[in-house]
């Protein structure tokens, strides 16, 4: 019982990591001199990597709602994993944990949000680039965060206090 | 004493009307826009004076650089004149409603070379003295969206719902659960069983699911 609760907290600590990774590194899309996205963009110029705004041609509005949602996923992660240590204590045996249920599922829909946003309005016409690291850990923690909801859901307590 | 007082009011009322007939005129201050749009200039004045049949609106041009500026509309005799052989013409649109001392103009499909300070002079008859205004019209090709306004009000929209959620559904609980409580108070405090309505308060745990063998 405990290893299954250990297991599950550390399920949902990865998806957190996972999620901050993807919100913070500038890396959804890459080229052999540039790694961009959401916040900035670095290019590769004599040997140093520089920083520089991202282009004023992307489409402001779904930048920013990308930006949004894929902080509000962090955000609704995090609250979860201390909603479930609270609901540790204070459910009573044989409940469910919703509320982390709940969390972690708004997470896992505002982080698929994010990336399919990016996925259907960016970069659609470069064909010299991949997707980076942090687009890939989007989508990963998406299936995270959706199986420890799923786990949520199920899951009973079945040790008192 | 009292005709130093009778004199002194007679000054005043003298000097007061005086000043207070001059015309106050309200525009903007400055006017962004884009290219390609339309903008309207508004000017209204204030002054002691009814509003006269012969009440004329002025509106005079000076581009940015300029030194000297051009008359582009005129209000005169109840009827509007607007430019027709300056950068304006077939441009702008007289919109004001001089009855209700509205002399606002429209400048439409607007180009970089507006650039420039409007002028409106307005005169009430026999109120003529006073100053024109100026708004400064500036004419951008786009007006960027700040970063970071989209996604803060996203994320702030989506964490104030969840709160409000969160809250109403405590709300309901602590009401049901008062409700609930109340009522098995009243109904068996007549009968003076006080333990039961404290059993009755624990109505709304969730109670436990024991039908299914639970095994570890």
């Amino acid at each position: 019982m405990l290893v299954l609760l250990a297991g599950i907290f550390l399920l949902h600590l990865t998806s957190i990591i996972l999620l901050l990774v993807a919100t913070i590194d500038n890396a959804w899309w890459m080229t052999k001199t540039v790694s961009t996205d959401v916040w900035a963009r670095w290019i590769l110029t004599n040997g140093t990597w520089s920083s520089n705004d991202l282009p004023g041609q992307y489409p402001q509005e779904y930048l920013q709602a990308v930006q949004a949602s894929s902080i509000l996923a962090c955000i609704f992660s995090s609250l979860g994993l201390f909603v479930f240590v609270g609901q540790l204590f204070t459910l009573s045996k044989g409940q469910r944990f919703t509320f982390s249920g709940i969390f972690q599922l708004l997470a896992c829909l505002c982080i698929m949000i994010a990336a399919s946003i990016y996925t259907d309005i960016f970069h659609k016409n470069e064909s010299d680039g991949w997707y980076g690291h942090s687009f890939i850990l989007a989508w990963i923690s998406f299936a995270f965060t959706f199986i420890s909801s799923i786990i949520y859901f199920v899951l009973r307590k079945k040790t008192a206090n | 004493m009292l005709t130093i007082l009778a004199l002194a009011s007679v000054i005043l009322l003298g000097i007061v009307p005086q000043q207070s007939e001059a015309i106050v005129i309200y525009t903007g201050w400055e006017r962004h826009a884009l290219v390609g749009s339309d903008i309207r200039l508004s000017c209204s004045f204030f002054s002691w004076r009814w509003t006269s049949d012969d009440v004329t609106f002025s509106w005079s041009y000076r581009a940015d650089g300029a030194r000297d500026s051009i008359s582009v509309f005129h209000y005169t005799g109840g009827s509007p004149y607007v430019d027709n052989k300056g950068p304006f013409r077939d441009r702008l649109e007289f919109v004001g409603n001089p009855g209700r001392r509205d002399g606002s103009i429209l400048l439409k499909n607007l180009d970089y070379g507006d650039n420039g300070t409007f002028t409106c002079d307005a005169k009430n008859p026999p109120d003529i003295v006073g100053r024109a205004s100026s708004v400064r019209l500036l004419v951008f090709e786009k007006v960027p969206i700040q970063a970071g306004v989209i996604t803060g009000a996203i994320i702030g929209a989506v964490l104030g719902l969840l709160v409000l959620v969160v809250v109403i559904y405590y709300l309901m609980r602590f009401l049901v659960a008062r409700r609930v409580f109340n009522l098995s108070v009243s109904k068996h405090g007549k009968k003076g069983k006080g333990k039961e309505g404290s059993q009755q308060r624990q109505l709304w745990r969730p109670p436990p699911v024991t039908c299914l063998p639970l095994t570890s």
